[in-house]
């Protein structure tokens, strides 16, 4: 087991669902320092909340990475873009930097790696992180509804793609082949 | 970025796939309770078991509990800086030069 690079931005990001939320923390696109669900048993946004802030009190991040909602490709219910709204308006104020991801942006950094549907993405991820791979859901049926564990998978490719648009693109999905071609083909913010 | 973390106990042992209960047998604890006030930073281990946990995770001391060595590291070199002045204030002879180069070593030594 290696350690992990601490010179980095500590990450906080978050991917509400209809029963809660699923998070990772990173410290640099190498480093998952901690992953889960919260399962709050119910739609409810105040016990989200409430778990959200115990995440922010524990890990003290210095950015926490959301789904751009207002992207046109977001297909979040109501209640999901105003608890992504109300993290936000939480974050602020504690001087934590708040980015919103669009899926467009995910889809743009994943889609080179042959990852194209959200499982597949989620498989890159697992592979990026092999502590993620236990956790992998199997490919989802049409008639079975999503494995909360994806939520993980997806706060996962939000905080990568952040990432990627900073600074340390390079470092990103390094065991892909097409990686030093990938980070040449994206600008960089 | 914002400091280290006290410690990164949650994700060595999350990394090796082990449970607080299997980490408390491990330590010779009896249940994960403990374990998980580590792990929330609400307790500081012993030698003992700071020790143990370099044997768990195969990993030493200044990485397992990063935040916590990099705070001794601090105090105790602002401890060092101490002593020198109060040393280079008193007589000068071989052995307090030794002594000074010692103490310089620490503070001047790279995190």
């Amino acid at each position: 087991m290696t350690g992990h690079r601490r010179e980095d931005h500590r990450v906080l990001a978050i991917d509400p669902t209809s029963r809660g939320f699923g998070f990772v923390v990173l410290e640099g696109p190498a480093s998952l320092i901690d992953w889960g669900t919260r399962d709050t048993g119910r739609a409810d946004s105040n016990e989200a909340l409430r778990r959200i802030v115990d995440l922010l009190d524990q890990y003290g991040p210095d950015a926490v990475v959301l789904e751009d909602t207002k992207d046109p490709n977001s297909r979040r219910c109501r209640r999901v873009r105003e608890l992504i709204g109300t993290i936000k308006a939480t974050a602020a104020p504690r001087g934590i930097e708040v980015a919103r991801i669009s899926r467009m942006q995910i889809r743009a950094l994943f889609s080179p790696a042959g990852a194209t549907t959200k499982h597949r993405i989620a498989s890159v991820v697992a592979e990026h992180f092999p502590e993620l791979d236990p956790h992998l859901p199997p490919p989802r049926k049409a008639w079975m509804s999503e494995d909360a564990r994806m939520s993980i998978f997806d706060a996962a490719a939000f905080a990568l793609t952040f990432y990627f648009h900073r600074d340390s693109a390079s470092e990103f999905l390094n065991t892909k082949e097409n990686a030093s071609q990938e980070t040449s083909n994206h600008p960089r913010h | 970025m914002a400091s280290k973390l006290e410690n990164y106990l949650r994700t060595y042992r999350r990394r090796a796939g082990l449970s607080q209960g299997e980490i408390a047998l491990l330590l010779g604890t009896a249940s994960g309770t403990r374990v998980a006030r580590y792990e929330r930073f609400n307790r500081e281990p012993g030698l003992h078991t700071a020790l143990a946990f370099e044997i768990i995770f195969h990993a030493p001391a200044e990485d397992l509990f990063a935040g916590l060595y990099d705070r001794i590291e601090r105090e105790v070199r602002h401890r060092a800086e101490l002593v020198v002045r109060k040393l280079e204030a008193g007589k000068q002879d071989r052995l307090t030069q030794h002594k000074l180069a010692a103490l310089r070593a620490i503070m001047n030594r790279p995190s």
